[in-house]
């Protein structure tokens, strides 16, 4: 009776770990386990071919088999690995309830889709984002998309704005561990990110202001670290913002005088609009190149004049008011009453 | 009624004597068989002594009686005489001044207002972009400036000019008058006050308009040459610019299309500014004193003529 336990015992544990994903793993597992294991290129470079299991068992894909995502592979020991499509899973109305959306449309119509598409070996495909076998939830500080760690992921590619952006004020908030404020995908988007100069991208010039304003409106969240929220409102009434609203693109917006990558608040010398560079920010190439250290320096650049701190401008627009509406009022008293007379004076002819 | 036929039959009564008295001497005169050259002479004679009497008849009525009663004693079928109130010059200042208007609304309004549809259409769509627009609008400001700088010119420079620039002067009359304008329009006295050549009202639209050029034209100038200001200047060139902008064109729209174009007694346009010309019957309900003054200058300039001539024929 013992004995026969024992050997049920056996045959389901055997069974259970004839399970082929485990089998899988496993086998791979005979040669990707080494360490030193690698292909040697003709040109004498070496590529690594060690996997970590433990990278995949914290991943996503942790319950994923090999052979799920490198189809490709049916014999051991294999030649080329194809380069994965993620599109196997991902996409809509999958079975296995991998996650899907707009992302494939957009990412082929992005700046770095239409890059692939085109041909270009550099550009970047899913895996230079999220990882290929390391694909961390976005949650885990180890991700490639933690907040923290999206610049660095987009700095890989595009190092010298990275090294721009970690100077600049949003780039020390998301260091100084600030959740609120913004990392590359906050302003360029993440799948569906345009060339600049195209205007549905979200940093273009004629989409910018709006961009900004998701945290530098009325609504946004700056205003938790006292910086004013009327910025974007202020902006739209100035000329460059009524030139922006009429379809101008060479009127300034946002970034044409606080830079793009290189954001950094007035008091720091660096700043553009530091009061010792305004003169420099206003006259440049395109803008008002004539214009005199006055025009520029020390003074409101965003005006409300609803507001009291605009000083001279608030009254200026109070007094018109108040102007306009009197006239009206006399003007439309008066209409009335010659009208009234006239209406009197006729009726009494008759 | 009664007492004007009265009056008018004196005065045809008159007339008949008169001329009974000039066929009289005539009749003497041809008994002894005149030459040609003494019909001539008669012929002459006769048509001064009739000059002389209608406008020493003319200048009595004028005098003596009132404004009214002289209209009343003229023939109906009269063909009403138009005087000029607006000279070419002038005339021309005014077409320059609302072309270049029209283009500086339709072009600047909608930078004030560019969050609505409207606005969008007529720089964007019309216009062709802001660049546009803005080129456009400063073709309007030259021709601004140009009706603000000839207009400084023919005040100072034309004798019209000067004369009109002192009558538009606001003086305690026009307080009076709109006193009486408002106690006309309470109902409280029958007729409304009596208006010189500029009344109160045209008086405010001409200063409104020269405060309005002022403006305009400063902080216009201020925007177009932003560069060589502080800042504050542009900011502050460009909150009266458009608030200022604003009251204009309302004042234009409102006030002034009702004076000139809705109101009944024009509608839908008073010409005035195309021929300058008001009939009789416009500068006597208008601008009576005006008219009676013209009338008076010209009854006595016809006396000094026929008084001279009758001093030279002695």
């Amino acid at each position: 009776m013992r004995q026969l336990c024992i050997i049920i015992t056996s045959i389901f544990v055997i069974l259970l770990f004839s399970n082929s994903d485990i089998q899988a793993l496993e086998k791979c597992q005979i040669c990707h386990s080494k360490k030193e294991i690698h292909k040697a290129e003709e040109t004498g470079r070496k590529i690594p071919l060690f996997i970590d299991e433990s990278i995949i068992a914290r991943s996503v894909h942790n319950d994923k088999d090999c052979t799920d995502c490198h189809a490709d592979i049916n014999e051991i020991p294999h030649t080329i690995v194809k380069k994965v499509n993620c599109r196997r899973c991902h996409y809509s109305g999958n079975p296995v309830g991998a996650p899907d959306g707009q992302m494939y449309d957009q990412y082929e119509h992005s700046v770095h889709g239409l890059a692939v598409i085109a041909g270009n070996k550099d550009a970047p495909v899913c895996q230079d984002c999220h990882g290929d076998h390391d694909v961390y939830s976005h949650k885990t500080i180890e991700s490639k998309f933690y907040w923290q760690n999206i610049p660095k992921t987009c700095g890989t590619c595009h190092i010298e704005i990275y090294a721009i952006y970690r100077e600049s004020t949003h780039g020390r908030a998301v260091a100084d561990g600030i959740k609120d404020a913004p990392t590359c995908t906050d302003c360029h988007g993440e799948h569906n990110i345009k060339r600049h100069d195209n205007d549905e991208s979200r940093v273009s010039s004629f989409r910018i202001s709006e961009t900004c304003t998701e945290c530098h409106g009325t609504q946004g969240v700056v205003n938790k670290y006292n910086i004013k929220t009327d910025r974007a409102a202020t902006f739209e009434h100035s000329f460059h913002g009524v030139g922006k609203q009429m379809g101008s693109k060479t009127v300034a917006n946002c970034a044409s005088c606080h830079d793009y990558h290189d954001i950094r608040g007035e008091d720091d010398p660096k700043s553009s609009v530091h009061p010792d560079n305004i003169p420099k920010t206003c006259g440049k190439e395109g803008c008002h190149p004539g214009a005199s250290a006055e025009f520029s320096s020390g003074q409101q650049i965003h005006i409300n004049p609803k507001s009291e701190e605009s000083g001279i401008i608030y009254y200026i627009s109070k007094g018109f008011l108040v102007l306009t509406v009197l006239v009206l009022i006399g003007l439309f008293a008066f209409i009335i009453m010659d009208l009234v007379r006239r209406a009197k004076n006729a009726r009494a002819k008759r | 009624m009664s007492e004007k036929k009265k009056n008018l039959d004196k005065r045809a009564s008159y007339i008949k004597g008169l001329s009974d008295n000039i066929v009289g001497s005539a009749v003497d005169i041809v008994k002894v068989k005149p030459t040609t050259q003494q019909i001539d002479e008669l012929t002459k004679e006769v048509t001064e002594r009739l000059q002389y009497e209608s406008s020493s008849l003319l200048n009595e009525s004028v005098t003596k009686l009132h404004p009214d009663s002289l209209s009343e004693m003229l023939p109906e079928e009269k063909v009403e005489r138009n005087f000029e109130r607006f000279g070419k010059n002038f005339r021309y200042q005014h077409m320059l001044m609302f072309v270049s208007i029209i283009i500086l609304i339709i072009t600047g309004m909608p930078l004030k207002f560019p969050e609505f549809d409207l606005s969008k259409f007529i720089v964007i769509d019309l216009l062709g972009g802001l660049s546009n627009s803005t080129f456009i609008h400063r073709i309007g400001a030259v021709g601004l400036i140009i009706v603000g700088i000839w207009h400084v010119i023919y005040t100072i420079g034309s004798k019209v000019g000067r004369r009109d620039f002192f009558l538009m002067v606001p003086n305690l009359k026009d307080a009076a008058d709109f006193m009486g304008t408002m106690r006309y329009y309470i109902g409280k006295s029958k007729h409304g006050p009596k208006f010189d050549r500029f009344s109160f009202i045209e008086k405010f639209d001409y200063w409104a308009v020269y405060w309005g050029m002022v403006i305009m034209i400063g902080s216009g100038a201020i925007m177009w040459y932003k560069e060589l200001f502080p800042k504050y200047f542009y900011d502050i060139g460009r909150e009266m610019h458009s608030d200022e902008g604003l009251l204009a064109t309302l004042s234009i729209v409102i006030w002034h299309f009702y004076n000139v174009h809705f109101n009944p007694e024009v509608f839908p346009m008073s010409w005035t500014w195309w021929h300058g010309q008001l009939t009789e019957s416009e500068m006597k309900h208008h601008h009576p004193l005006e008219y009676e003054a013209i009338i008076k200058k010209e009854s006595q300039e016809i006396i000094e003529q026929s008084d001279s001539k009758k001093a030279g024929d002695k």
